[in-house]
């Protein structure tokens, strides 16, 4: 006899895997559409966070019913926590995503912009590190999630040179000002969608392992006060 | 990390932060038995002094067998053991069981005053029947246990009363009123809450939060939820084994057995 809790917890289990999927989807179609000026991907990324921000409510309905009904404990627990906390991640990498997209529409007349500068390894670094932590997710894979977080710093130190980059542009060309200020942004989200995977990342390693690794370094030698 | 240690000379079981405690029971190789059948084997445990212990498990895992083993009440029921139970340095086996009764008392799962005495005297038995009769020193007593108790606010104006009068929720703060009374160390409570609707249920863990001040305390209970929150250290049953043994908290969230996760998530057999 399959129980309640086996059959809501499964439920769960696929609708943050359906809303993983659509937002990995959005964030290839936002870069294809960076990379390839003939991609034209706006209209449907914007089009699928109206499902991103539905499952996103459904996650936290599902999870408050799975804990005010059933008081799960231990892996079931952390499971809940984990969904919790990677839904909102995800809820924000599609906005991300939707801001990439209009970022690339107004700075549509300048695309050369873009190669000449880090922006394409930097979108590169950032969207395999989005796929490997929705995968490591999915399927419960605390390595995989480990190898996502050296990557932020790299992604970091590019966005800073990106930044002087587009800077050194502006001086030289104030034409470009306001292209180069979009894609300042730009960079800035794509740093941010890195950091979300970082985030996921760690939340894998609370579900496989139980140990929790956030802010670990920046806490190294700090303690709340009494 | 390893939650239980078994030291190689005695098999004691001990989880990493009961370490520096002071022990209060230890149970050593503790195998029961009714006739011929054995419901409990090797279990192995140091309990430390003024935590709660909570024993977890399925029916028939040994959980009151275990407890009836502590306080020597298994042998009433024609049960015998083998290996020990060393209560404050002394095998009980070997201490008169009307003492050893007095100093581990126990609480039972169906509240159980005794119906045709009124609160004042059901508070008292126990004393009572050991000859102490001073109306002055009972007083006093009764006052200070049913305020231990958290039941004298609510029974102050009636302690002349029948104590069957009371609610289930207050005849079983009554049975554990009546049960430190006599002064023990060690309080056995073998599901005290199941038969009490939730707020009851609340008031009895908030009890036992303030009853580990002055007592140990060793609960059996099928609420895993209740073990989570009133107790220290867990130790979970199966089939009169002992699978695992350790904090709480270690227990709910981070269980070592596959045994122990597939039962507390409710996946179990």
């Amino acid at each position: 006899m399959e129980r309640h809790f086996e059959k809501e917890f499964e439920e769960l289990k696929t609708t943050i895997n359906k809303m993983a999927s659509i937002v990995d989807e959005q964030v290839e179609s936002s870069f294809k559409d960076m990379e390839d000026q003939g991609a034209r991907l706006y209209k449907s990324v914007k089009q699928r966070d109206r499902e991103v921000d539905a499952y996103d409510n459904l996650i936290m309905a599902q999870c408050e019913n799975l804990l005010a009904l059933y008081q799960p404990v231990a892996s079931d627990l952390r499971f809940i926590l984990t969904a919790i906390k990677i839904d909102s991640q995800l809820e924000r990498c599609g906005d991300i995503a939707v801001n990439i997209v209009q970022r690339i529409k107004k700075t549509d007349n300048f695309r050369e912009l873009i190669i000449q500068t880090d922006l394409p390894e930097m979108a590169k670094i950032t969207r395999t590190m989005v796929k490997d932590a929705i995968t490591a997710f999915i399927n419960c894979d605390g390595e995989l999630a480990k190898t996502i977080w050296v990557n932020d710093d790299i992604v970091d130190d590019l966005n800073k040179k990106i930044f002087n980059q587009l800077v050194e542009k502006i001086k030289s060309n104030p034409e470009v000002a306001e292209a180069c200020a979009h894609l300042i942004v730009l960079a800035r989200q794509i740093e941010r969608l890195a950091d979300h995977a970082t985030n996921i990342s760690e939340d894998v390693i609370f579900l496989v392992e139980n140990e929790i690794v956030s802010h670990k370094k920046k806490l190294q030698d700090f303690h709340l006060p009494e | 990390m390893e939650v239980i240690e078994k030291t190689k000379t005695e098999n004691i079981t001990k989880t990493e932060s009961m370490i520096h405690q002071p022990i209060k029971i230890s149970v050593q190789n503790l195998s029961a038995y009714f006739g011929k059948s054995q419901v409990l084997k090797n279990i192995s445990i140091d309990i430390p002094e003024k935590k709660v212990l909570a024993i977890i498990g399925p029916s028939g895992c040994g959980k009151s067998t275990f407890l009836r083993s502590i306080n020597r009440m298994h042998e009433v029921a024609r049960g015998t053991i083998t290996g020990k139970i060393i209560f404050d340095g002394e095998d009980v086996m070997k201490v008169d069981p009307v003492y050893l009764r007095r100093k581990i008392g126990m609480v039972f799962q169906k509240p159980n005053p005794f119906p045709t005495m009124s609160v004042f005297n059901n508070v008292v038995a126990g004393l009572k029947l050991n000859g102490f009769r001073n109306r002055k020193a009972l007083k006093e007593i009764v006052e200070k246990t049913l305020k231990q108790a958290a039941l004298w606010d609510e029974v102050k104006d009636m302690l002349n009363k029948s104590g069957a009068n009371l609610s289930g929720g207050q005849q079983q703060r009554l049975c554990i009123a009546r049960t430190i009374a006599i002064n023990p160390e060690v309080i056995l409570m073998d599901e005290p809450a199941s038969a009490l609707d939730p707020i009851s249920t609340a008031k009895i863990e908030e009890l036992i939060f303030e009853l580990k001040k002055d007592y140990t305390i060793i609960i059996v209970t099928h609420n895993m939820q209740q073990a989570a929150r009133v107790s220290d250290y867990t130790a979970f049953f199966y089939m009169g084994e002992l699978i695992e043994f350790s904090d709480t908290k270690k227990m709910f969230t981070a269980p070592v057995k596959k045994q122990t996760e597939d039962y507390i998530t409710g996946r179990f057999g």
